[in-house]
Order: structure tokens, then C-alpha cells, then sequence
């Protein structure tokens, strides 16, 4: 035993003294890290190396989150005499004061999702709270703001949000069809997925579906029949996506938004190229495309179709 | 020792009642017989209550625990104790041996084998006289017998070794309680039974000294042994502080004495004996011996009361408490079975004092057995001890087998360990040697691949070498021609090779000659004899892969060298001989077809006239008619003249190329000079081709003549050899006038001539043709061409095979558009001015000549491959137009070839640049998921921007798009960051629909 176990000894020492000076070289904080190293050291080299690094890790987080929420009460303030008109689109307000600015009525009132700026309003006795909508972060805001003539989604529609990320701009869609209306989230990324089961927690008209949308067939137990499929997935095939999701839930004569993002499809191509390409494509999969809008200067390089799923003949119009 | 006999007697009464009590009434009687006990039933209740005191008392107690596993226990430790007796002295031994004789005798009769060794044992230890002994022997072996019995064989042997051990701790215990008890049994013994107080006096004595002459009193009587033992008694110190003792004993023993009124005579007796002292004490031993030989009964009275005495005040206070244990004693051996084995051996111990107590009461009896049980208890604890040290050194044996066996599992790691990292040494060296074996034989392919290498360069070295000396002359002309080929020939197979090798001699042949006729000469013997041994390669070579058909067909190139060399002036004995051996052998085969060939020559000669010009054909007809009119003999001569006129123009012209040179690069600059350069230059390469093939057919036709007669043969080589000779000295020498060449030509066919008359007239003929030459250049070069074509008919007869007709006609049809053209440029020299531009013309075309000849090389294989492909198929007609088609593209290509030479090196350098840049395009193109070319984009969408849009003044993202709209990537993403916070301002949002809409709709 003794002959066997010596060796053992000598070599946690050895990793020790080689941590500890690393540790020093670094300063304070190569000293503390260098303590932890050594404590790993006594027990397993490999043990050691992995608390390490996922003690790196760790510290990583909680600044992101402070960013975070220094940008979120940035954000917030009120305002004095502003009024809010509806805009041409149902659901979607414009509120007019010293700024205009793109608003949804909030459907739980007294929060925000993302840290955007709530106006309430004083309508007689009755209070409603609006909450505003930034069009660099939401792409369906930034066409509506763009000028696109029909976004298909208003107040008791049912829609499938294709590449729901973190909730923003399902939140705002949430308030627009209203608590008669359902969204459901498709969201692959599991990270993303945790801020939108959040988001569906507090709004109960959102089904959050953590799922891959290239496989419609995984989750269409959850789906029903929907009005509206608005894409989001910044995907090569992305129209291959929608396709396979259309077929499978949405209605005839069901309208599609898709925001295409050029780079993602091909990079080395005219953006001008990519768009009439995809175009090209919803044609040949039964999606008529109607009009077409490019989300400039909100983002770069991206363009908004709007069109209609397997239209019903002209005749019957 | 008293006690061990008076012991066993005392109990006899004892265990005789206990006996009659128990109702083992056949024991009883054979105990009675055996021991001869008197019955006494007072003494029954007093085996129970020394019983039971011994039990009761805390010493007993001790006893009893350890006593409690093993019954046999205290059997063996009696037994321990008479061992112990009989080991203190040699003498005792031999005495108790004499007595155990008997009794052993006895014993075997009585007592079964197995016990005789403890009844010999007990007989062994007792002192008393024979009749004694034998009395007691058998009743301690009836004692013996039932714990014998009870006990195990292997218990028996354990007690035994227990019983060795316990043996010393009996004997200490022995002789303290021995030296009191001897005192009181001294008188005791001595009042009731003389025979038996002298034995334990005797014993005793000989225990402490040891003399012969005890032994001796042993032999007596017994009642002289016990007057004997009384003197020494006397010696001893020890008894004599003994004494004391026993008088302390008697003054209690006085006191009790008065107490009970019966017994008090008898007691005022013994208190007279003690006051004496010493010596009084010993006066009285006597007298009561002899006063117990006459009333014994008395005596034994007197000394029972004497023991019971000592006794009671021994232990007065004791005798209550032993009366209360008595009870819980009585019950507890009737419960335990074990147990009574026990208290049997102890009573019979204890059986003496009992006895001698009995007579006056049970009290003094009980305080007797403490004594006993103090000594017991010592050999337990004693034993214990014993028992403790085989435990502890049996651990330590443990521990130290334990530790040893650690030590060795130590060791046996430790080798392993060691041994492990040997073996790893062990692995770890192969692994290093097989890498030193991989890289020697990396190594080895290292060297190989190397050797390999310098392989192939010392090759091309060598030849460069070679070629490279000959080429001294004309370096820069000479060298790239020769390399080529010496690569050529390094790469290309056996048969290219050998084509080849008369290509590149050829070419170095001519240029040297041309360039300087001096310096040439000794090249040109240099590659002669190179050529020669290439000649002689080849040779072989062709013969065996050949059939002898078509060896006319390799005779011809051969032949054609040969001549080149003469006509060049550089000929040797071994090319001549070379030439001469394959020449030879193609003649024997076409010697017998001549006959049959002579009236084709004709017909074809009269073709030939008509296609001719009107003042060739005059020429032409008359050669053909002296043709026809000389025998074969003539023909060889004829064939030889012609040759000489042949060369000479050929020295002409090559005079006036240098000239014409000149004039071509002054003509350069004008375009209409170069259309009439280009005409003549295929004239010259037809003539010269025309020339060659017609040395290579002149040779042909000198061997078969010299073959019909040796002696013809012999001279006309000669000859032919002679006149080359003699014109290349002409021509080395300088360039004199025609007519001097021409005087020593006639010469030479003199002497020719000398041997025959018919070639006289041939002679003539020759002579007014060089005349016809002399009177002008033009005519010179038409006749030259007129000869050409004659020359060709004449083999074709001397081939005389069909098969070789037609090659041969296809030659001539190059010849004939040669004519043609050739008359062309003759018809211009008519004027003085083209007088001179003839002049200027006949140059190059004798520059071509060594372009012209490389063609008719590769020709040369063609035309062997056409022949076997004739013989084979046996098809003329599609063969000859094959063969028509294939010289006419040979000539085309190497007539464009020469003209554009420049040309074709732009071209040459353009093709190879062209094909790898398109290749080059084609792998690099990446993939594209989205290709642009094959998508049509709306017009209205061309511009996916801001500013593209309509509606865009005036938006609410205006002012982002100016900031914005100069960013991309990384950049953007900040800008857009700075936007997604609340304090941009855009302005008014308006609702106005800016989107395109597709035309479907």
C-alpha cells in the first residue's frame, strides 16, 4: 500500500506548486484562482481543471444580466400629453406626443417584457396602459413602421410564430390579437426558450413550443388550425421551413409574413438576387407571394414578403 | 509425604460410608476387602462436612472455578505431586520400583492395561511397606478407576502436560505444609502404627540426604527401619525449628483436651511427652511404639486424638462458618455430577486428618480442609499463569507470522513494482527499436530512390558528352539538334530509336559540310564512325523483325546514308564494308526476278516523256533509250556519272545561298518578294528529296551487278568507291571551274571503260551531258530534275517486285508537281534580271535540303509500314490512295511549318497557356446555393436600400438611415444598438403603405 500511494502524493504535489505560481504572476485574481487550483490539485488534476473553468463560466452571467437591466430602466419613463390613435393596422396604436412612437395595449398591466417603455392613458375612469414598440428590436415592427400594407394579424387570430427567441416581439403580438387570439412560439434554441416560457407565463394566450421547426410533425399534437404564420428563423432553407409548417397547419387562404435575411441564404450573392430567389421558391410550394418590403435602415440586408396560402380561384372572388 | 499417607487411610472410613450411604454396596464390600477399613458411622456425616467446607470456602471457590471445566483436573494433580516425590531422588526410585514390582504384579492381575500406568504411579509414590502398599494401591486405583473412566484419552493427555506443569507449584506447596505435618505425624504415625510413621520418616530422610545405607534399611524390617529413621531426625536442621511448632501445637491441643472430661487420661499422656524438648520428643516416639505393639487399638486412639488436637486449634474460629457453608455445599454436589469426581480425590486426600479428627468431633475435621484448599488454589493460580504465557506467545507467534507475512507481501509488491517498470523498460524498447528499423528502411528506400535518381542523370550525361564533341564545329546549330534527339532516344521504344538515330546523323551531316569544308571533314569522320555503329545496330535489328520481302525496304534507308556520305565527301572503310553486307543479301533475292521487271521500266519511261515538257521530254527520251539499249553492267556506271553531276550543282548553289540570303532579307520588307520565295523553296525540297532517293536507288542497283560475276563485282566497288573520293577532294579543295570537275569525272568512267567496250558509248553521253550543263544554270537544274525522274524507273526495274511499284510511283507523283513548278520558275530565269533572281532562288532551295531530308526520314517508316500493310492485304488500289493522301498532308505540314515558323511559335506558346487557365476557372468555382446570372429580379426591386423606397423622405427612420446607411456588419450592429435605447426621435410615424406588390396579383 505504502509503495503505491506515495506516488499519488508526489504528484498532487507537484500540480499544486505549479498552480500556485501561475496564480501569482496573474495577481489578486490569479492568487484566489490559484488557491482553488490547489485545493483541486489535492484530489484529482482533471477534477481541478473542470471547477476551474466552470467557475469561469459562471462569472460571465451575472454581468451580462447587469447590462441588462441597467438597459431596461434606461428605457422606462413616462409621459405628459400624448395622445394615442389607432393605427392602420388593427391592434396596433401610434402614440403621438414630442415623439411618435409604435405601441401595443398592454396585456398585463404593470409589466414589461423587455424593458420598454409603458404610457398609460386616462380614458374617463378607465386606465389604459400602453407599452411602446422599438423597431430595431422587432422586425414585424419595423415593417409595419416601413410601410407594409397588411400584416394579417389582428385582435382573435390565431398565429404561429416561427423563431420566437427571447418573447419580444411575441409579446407584442400577444397583445395585438388580444386574449380571444392565441400565439404559438416555435422556438429551437433552448436558451432562448427559458425568457419566452417566462413571457407565456405571465401572457396566457402565448403556447411556447421548444421544438425544431424543420419537424412540424414533433409537435403538431399542440397545434391547431392557424390563421397567420409569421417566420422569423434566419435559416437557408428558411422557405422550406415555412412550406413544411403551412402545410401542416395553416388554413387555405392563410396569409404568411416571412422576413428573409440575405446573408443567411447566401452571402456572396445580391441581397436584390436572394429575395427574388425565395420569391421563386414560395411560388413553386403553393405560397403566392403578394408584396414585398425591405426592413432598411432597421436592418441591414433584410426584406419582409407577405403573401397568401393556396388562394382560393379568382372565380369565388 | 506424612500426609500422603496418612491421607489415603484417613479417608478409607470415610469413603467406605459415603460408599454404604450412596447404596453402592458391591463397591463398599470390594473397598472393604481392598483397603480392610473399619465401618464407623459417625465418620459418614464428616466426609460431608469436609465436603462441604471445602466447597463453602472462598479458596475452595477459586478451586472449584477452574476445576469446574475439567473433573479429571485434580486426579492428575495428585498424581503431579507423587511424580515430583519419586524425581527428587535417585535412591527413592530404585526403593519404590522394588516395591511397585509387586504391586504391578498384583495390579495386572486385578486392573485392566490401560490403568496400570496411574496405578503404578500411586503404588510408586507411597512409602508405607509392602502389605501397605498393596492394600492401598488397589484402593486408589478403584479411587482411580472411575475418574479414569469418566475422563477422555486426549483430556488425559492434556492433563497430563498440565499436570508437568502443575507438578513444581505441588512440590513448593508440599514441603512448606510437608515440614509441619511431619512434625505432627512423626508422633502421630508413630503411637497407632509403627510400620507406617518409620516409612515416612525413612522417606522424608531420604528425600533430604542421600546415602546407601537408607536403602539397606529398607531392606530390614520394619521395625528396625523405624528406630533407624528416628537417628536421623536428629540431624536435620530444619527439624529442629519444627519443634517449636509442634509444642505451640500441643499446649492447644491441651486446651482442648480439657474441655471434652472423656478423653482427658489419654491427653494428660501426650502432655507429659511434649515439655522434655527435642530429645524428650524422640524418647517418647519409642516408648509409644512399644506400647502400640501391645495394645494397638489403644495407640491408634492416643494418636487419632493427637491429630485432632492440632487440628481443632488450627481452625476454632472456622468451625462455625464451615457448619453454615456445610448445608449449600451438601445440595450443590448432589446437583452438579462433574463435581463429585472432584470432592472424591479430595476427600481421599484429606482422609488421614478426617480420620484422625473423627474420634473427637466433626469441627476439627472441617478446619482442616481450609488448609488443603489454600494449597490448591495456588497450582490453579499458577496454572493460569502457565496458560497465559502459551497464549501471549502465541499471539506473538501470530503477530510475527502476520508481520512476516505483511514483510513478504511487502516484498512481493515491491519486486512487482520494480518488475513493472522493467517491463514497461521492456515495452518502451521495442517501440524505439522498431522506429530505428523504419527509418533504416526509410533509409534504405531513401538511397534507393536516390540512386535511382543519379541513376538517370549520368545517362543523359554521358550522351550529351558524346554528341557534344562532334558538335564542336557548329555549336550553336549542331547542339540544340542533338539534344533533342538524345532525349528523344532516352524516352522512346527500340524501333523509334533506331528511326531517330538516322534522323539527328542526317541533319549533322549535311550542316557540318555546308558551314566549312575543312573543319567539317574531321567531324564528319568522328560521326562516320558513330554512324557506322549505328549502321551496324540497326542491322540486325531490321534483318530479324523483318520478313525478307520487305528487306529491300530497310536496304533503302542504308543506302541512302551511304550515299549522303560520299556525296558530302566523308566515307570509311567499315561504313563501305557495313553498306557492302546487307547489300549483298537483299541482291541474291531480286537477281532472279530482273528478267520479268524489264518491260515495265519501259512503259513507265513512256509515261514519264508525255507528262514532260516539251524540251525535258527531248532529254528525257534519249536517256531512256541508251537505258534500254545497255546491259546491267552499264547501268552501275551510268548510275555512277550521274551522281557526280548531281553533287556538283548541289556545290553550286550552295555557293550563291549566301547571296540569295541577303537578297531574302531585303525582300523582307516587301510583300511580293515573298510569294515567289515560297515557290521556289518546295522546287529546291523536291529536288533534293528526288536526289536522295535516287542515290539510295543508284547503290541499290551496284550491288546486284557486282554479285552476277566476282570479278565485275570486285572492280566496279572499286570504282564506285574511287569517284566519290575523287569528288570530294575537287570540292574540298575549292570551288574550280565545272570544267575542270568535269575532266577528271571522264577520267574516272576511262578507266571504268578500260575493262569493257560496250560502256563507251555510255561514256559519250556523259560527257555532252555535262556539256548541256555548262551552258547555262537553268539548263543545269532542268536536267538535274529530268534526271531525278529517270533515276526512280531504274530501280523499280532492278526491284523488280510489284509490291515495290507502287511506293514507288507515289513517289514519282511529288516529283512530277515538282517538275511542274520547277519549269515555272524556269520559264521566268528567261530574263537577265531573273537570270539573277534563278541564281537567288537555287540557294535556298539548297538550304531546304536538311528540312527536306528530315521528312523523307519519317516518310521512310511510313513506307515500310505501307509495304507490309500491301504485302498483307494484298489491296493496291485503296493503298496507294492511302498512301497518296498521307504524303501530300506530310508535305503540306512541314511547308506550312517552315513558312510560319514564327507563327508556330506563338502558337505553341499560346495553346499551353489557354488550356490550363480554363481548367484553372473551372476548379475554383465555389459552390453558390443562389446564382445571380440565372436569377430575373424585378425591376422594382433592383434597389433593396432606404432611399430605394418610396415614402422614404420625411420616414420615422430617416434620420436612423443617415447614420446607418454608411456602416456594415459589426459597425451596423453598434449604430443599431445605440437606436434600440428610448432617446431616438424620429419623428411623426405616418401609416402609408410604401411596399411593392407583385404583378400575380
Amino acid at each position: 500500500m505504502r509503495p503505491g500511494f506515495s506516488p499519488r502524493g508526489g504528484g498532487g504535489r507537484g500540480g499544486f506548486g505549479g498552480r500556485g505560481r501561475g496564480g501569482g504572476d496573474r495577481g489578486g485574481r490569479g492568487g484566489f484562482r490559484g488557491g482553488r487550483g490547489g485545493f483541486g490539485g489535492g484530489f484529482k488534476s482533471p477534477g481541478g481543471e473542470g471547477g476551474f473553468r466552470g467557475r469561469g463560466g459562471g462569472r460571465g452571467t451575472p454581468r451580462g444580466r447587469g447590462g441588462g437591466r441597467g438597459g431596461g430602466r434606461g428605457g422606462f419613463r413616462g409621459g405628459a400629453k400624448v395622445t394615442v390613435e389607432p393605427h392602420r393596422h388593427e391592434g396596433v396604436f401610434i402614440c403621438r406626443g414630442k415623439e411618435d412612437a409604435l405601441v401595443t395595449k398592454n396585456m398585463v398591466i404593470g409589466e414589461s417584457v423587455y424593458g420598454e417603455k409603458r404610457i398609460n392613458v386616462e380614458e374617463g375612469e378607465t386606465k389604459i396602459e400602453y407599452r411602446a414598440w422599438n423597431p430595431f428590436r422587432s422586425k414585424l415592427a419595423a415593417a409595419i413602421l416601413g410601410g407594409i400594407d397588411q400584416i394579417h394579424i389582428k385582435p382573435g387570430v390565431k398565429v404561429m410564430y416561427l423563431g420566437a427567441a427571447s418573447g419580444t416581439t411575441v409579446s407584442h403580438v400577444s397583445d395585438i390579437v388580444g386574449p380571444e387570439g392565441l400565439v404559438y412560439a416555435v422556438e429551437f434554441s433552448h436558451r432562448s426558450g427559458r425568457d419566452l416560457l417566462n413571457v407565456a407565463k405571465k401572457r396566457t394566450n402565448i403556447i411556447p413550443i421548444i421544438e425544431d421547426a424543420r419537424h412540424p410533425h414533433k409537435y403538431r399534437m399542440l397545434v391547431g388550425m392557424v390563421d397567420v404564420i409569421f417566420a422569423d428563423v434566419a435559416q437557408p432553407d428558411q422557405t422550406r421551413i415555412v412550406a413544411l409548417n403551412a402545410h401542416n397547419f395553416l388554413k387555405n387562404g392563410g396569409h404568411f409574413v416571412i422576413s428573409i435575411k440575405a446573408n443567411c441564404i447566401d452571402s456572396t450573392a445580391a441581397p436584390e438576387a436572394v429575395f427574388a430567389s425565395e420569391v421563386k421558391k414560395m411560388s413553386a410550394e403553393n405560397m403566392k407571394p403578394q408584396e414585398q418590403l425591405t426592413l432598411e435602415p432597421y436592418e441591414r440586408d433584410h426584406a419582409v414578403v407577405v403573401g397568401i396560402y393556396r388562394p382560393p380561384p379568382k372565380g369565388k372572388k | 509425604m506424612a500426609e500422603d499417607s496418612t491421607v489415603p487411610s484417613d479417608l478409607y472410613q470415610h469413603v467406605y460410608s459415603f460408599l454404604v450411604e450412596n447404596k453402592f454396596a458391591k463397591a463398599a464390600k470390594e473397598f472393604l476387602r481392598q483397603a480392610k477399613v473399619k465401618p464407623q458411622d459417625q465418620n459418614e456425616d464428616s466426609l460431608m462436612d469436609i465436603f462441604n467446607f471445602w466447597v463453602k470456602s472462598p479458596e475452595t471457590k477459586k478451586r472449584k472455578a477452574v476445576t469446574s471445566g475439567p473433573a479429571a483436573v485434580n486426579g492428575p494433580s495428585a498424581k503431579k505431586a507423587k511424580k515430583d516425590a519419586d524425581s527428587s531422588s535417585s535412591e527413592d526410585s530404585s526403593s519404590e520400583e522394588e516395591q511397585a514390582a509387586p504391586a504391578k504384579k498384583a495390579v495386572q492381575v486385578k486392573a485392566p492395561p490401560p490403568k496400570k500406568p496411574a496405578a503404578v504411579a500411586t503404588k510408586e509414590s507411597s512409602s508405607e511397606d509392602s502389605s501397605d502398599s498393596e492394600d492401598e494401591a488397589p484402593a486408589k486405583t478403584t479411587a482411580k478407576k472411575p475418574a479414569a473412566v469418566k475422563a477422555a484419552v486426549q483430556p488425559a493427555a492434556a492433563a497430563r502436560k498440565k499436570d508437568t506443569s502443575s507438578s513444581s507449584e505441588e512440590s513448593d506447596s508440599e514441603e512448606e505444609p510437608s515440614k509441619t505435618p511431619a512434625k505432627v505425624v512423626k508422633p502421630v504415625t508413630g503411637t497407632p502404627k509403627t510400620v507406617s510413621t518409620p516409612v515416612s520418616a525413612a522417606q522424608k530422610k531420604q528425600d533430604s540426604s542421600s546415602e546407601d545405607s537408607s536403602s539397606d534399611s529398607e531392606d530390614e524390617p520394619p521395625a528396625k527401619s523405624a528406630v533407624k529413621a528416628a537417628v536421623p531426625v536428629k540431624t536435620p536442621p530444619p527439624a529442629k525449628p519444627a519443634a517449636p511448632a509442634v509444642s505451640s501445637s500441643d499446649d492447644s491441643s491441651s486446651d482442648e483436651e480439657d474441655a471434652p472430661p472423656s478423653k482427658k487420661p489419654k491427653t494428660g499422656q501426650f502432655s507429659a511427652v511434649p515439655p522434655p524438648g527435642t530429645l524428650t520428643a524422640q524418647a517418647p516416639v519409642k516408648t509409644p511404639a512399644a506400647s502400640v505393639k501391645t495394645v494397638t487399638p489403644k495407640a491408634a486412639a492416643k494418636n487419632d486424638s493427637s491429630s485432632s488436637d492440632s487440628s481443632d486449634s488450627s481452625s476454632e474460629d472456622e468451625a462455625k462458618k464451615p457448619a453454615v457453608k456445610a448445608a449449600p455445599a451438601k445440595a450443590a454436589p448432589a446437583k452438579k455430577a462433574p463435581t463429585k469426581v472432584a470432592p472424591a480425590q479430595k476427600k481421599d486426600s484429606s482422609s488421614s486428618d478426617s480420620s484422625s479428627s473423627e474420634d473427637e468431633a466433626t469441627k476439627p475435621a472441617i478446619k482442616v480442609t481450609p488448609a488443603k484448599a489454600a494449597s490448591a488454589k495456588s497450582t490453579p493460580a499458577k496454572a493460569a499463569q502457565a496458560k497465559a504465557a502459551p497464549a501471549k506467545v502465541t499471539p506473538a507467534a501470530e503477530e510475527s507470522s502476520s508481520s512476516s507475512s505483511e514483510e513478504s507481501e511487502e516484498e512481493s509488491k515491491k519486486p512487482a513494482a520494480k518488475v513493472a517498470p522493467g517491463k514497461a523498460a521492456a515495452k518502451r524498447a521495442p517501440p524505439k527499436k522498431t522506429p530505428a528499423k523504419v527509418t533504416p528502411a526509410a533509409k534504405e528506400s531513401s538511397p534507393s530512390s536516390s540512386d535511382s535518381e543519379e541513376d538517370e542523370p549520368p545517362t543523359p550525361a554521358k550522351a550529351t558528352p558524346a554528341k557534344a564533341a562532334p558538335a564542336k564545329a557548329t555549336p550553336a546549330k549542331a547542339t540544340p539538334a542533338k539534344a533533342a534527339p538524345a532525349k528523344k532516344d532516352d524516352s522512346s521504344s527500340s524501333d523509334s530509336e533506331s528511326s531517330e538515330d538516322e534522323a539527328p546523323a542526317k541533319p549533322a551531316a549535311t550542316s557540318k559540310p555546308v558551314s566549312t569544308p575543312k573543319p567539317g571533314a574531321k567531324p564528319a569522320e568522328s560521326s562516320s564512325a558513330s554512324d557506322s555503329s549505328s549502321d551496324e545496330d540497326e542491322g540486325p535489328q531490321k534483318k530479324p523483325v523483318t520478313t525478307p520481302v520487305s528487306k529491300p525496304a530497310p536496304a533503302k534507308p542504308p543506302a541512302a546514308k551511304t550515299t549522303n556520305k560520299p556525296a558530302e565527301s566523308s566515307s570509311s572503310s567499315s561504313d563501305s564494308s557495313s553498306d557492302e553486307e546487307p547489300k549483298k543479301k537483299p541482291a541474291t533475292t531480286p537477281v532472279s526476278k530482273p528478267t520479268p521487271a524489264k518491260p515495265t521500266p519501259t512503259v513507265k519511261t513512256t509515261n514519264k516523256q508525255a507528262e514532260s515538257s516539251s524540251d525535258s521530254s527531248s532529254d528525257e527520251e534519249d536517256k531512256p533509250q541508251k537505258k534500254a539499249a545497255t546491259t546491267p553492267a552499264s547501268k552501275p556506271v551510268a548510275t555512277s556519272a550521274k551522281t557526280t553531276p548531281a553533287a556538283k550543282p548541289a556545290e553550286s548553289s550552295s555557293d550563291s545561298d549566301s547571296s540569295s540570303d541577303e537578297e531574302a532579307q531585303k525582300k523582307t520588307t516587301t510583300p511580293v518578294p515573298s510569294k515567289p520565295a515560297t515557290p521556289a523553296k518546295p522546287a529546291a525540297k523536291a529536288a533534293e528529296s528526288s536526289s536522295d532517293s535516287s542515290d539510295s536507288e543508284d547503290e541499290t542497283p551496284a550491288a546486284k551487278t557486282a554479285k552476277p560475276a566476282a570479278a565485275t563485282a570486285t572492280k566496279s566497288p572499286a570504282a564506285a568507291s574511287k569517284p566519290p573520293v575523287s569528288a570530294s577532294k575537287p570540292a574540298a579543295e575549292s570551288s574550280s571551274s565545272d570544267s575542270d570537275s568535269s575532266s577528271e569525272d571522264e577520267k574516272q568512267a576511262k578507266t571504268t571503260v578500260t575493262p569493257k567496250a560496250a560502256p563507251k558509248p555510255a561514256v559519250t553521253p556523259v560527257n555532252a551531258k555535262k556539256a548541256e550543263s555548262s551552258s547555262s544554270e537553268s539548263s543545269d537544274s532542268s536536267d538535274s530534275e529530268t534526271e531525278a525522274k529517270k533515276t526512280p524507273a531504274k530501280p523499280v526495274v532492278a526491284n523488280g517486285k510489284p509490291v515495290t511499284k507502287t511506293p514507288t510511283s507515289a513517289a514519282k507523283t511529288p516529283a512530277k508537281k515538282t517538275a511542274e513548278s520547277s519549269s515555272s520558275s524556269d520559264s521566268s530565269s528567261d530574263e537577265e534580271e531573273p537570270s539573277k533572281t534563278p541564281a537567288t532562288k537555287t540557294p535556298p532551295a539548297t538550304k531546304t535540303p536538311p528540312a527536306t531530308k528530315t521528312p523523307p526520314a519519317t516518310k521512310t517508316p511510313p513506307a515500310t509500314k505501307k509495304q507490309a500493310a500491301e504485302a498483307k492485304a494484298e489491296s493496291s488500289s485503296s493503298e496507294e490512295s492511302s498512301e497518296e493522301e498521307e504524303t501530300p498532308a506530310a508535305t503540306n505540314g512541314t511547308q506550312s511549318a517552315k513558312k510560319a515558323t514564327p507563327k508556330n511559335k506563338k502558337i505553341a506558346t499560346s495553346t499551353p497557356q489557354t488550356f490550363p487557365r480554363t481548367k484553372q476557372k473551372d476548379s475554383n468555382a465555389p459552390f453558390r446555393r443562389i446564382r445571380e446570372e440565372d436569377v430575373e429580379v424585378d425591376p422594382r426591386l433592383k434597389d433593396n436600400s432606404f432611399d430605394a423606397k418610396m415614402g422614404a423622405n420625411g420616414d420615422w427612420g430617416q434620420k436612423a438611415n443617415n447614420v446607418l446607411k454608411f456602416t456594415k456588419g459589426k459597425s451596423f450592429r453598434h449604430e443599431k444598438t445605440k437606436k434600440k435605447r428610448g432617446s431616438y426621435r424620429g419623428g411623426a410615424i405616418s401609416t402609408t403603405v410604401n411596399s411593392i406588390k407583385f404583378d400575380s396579383d
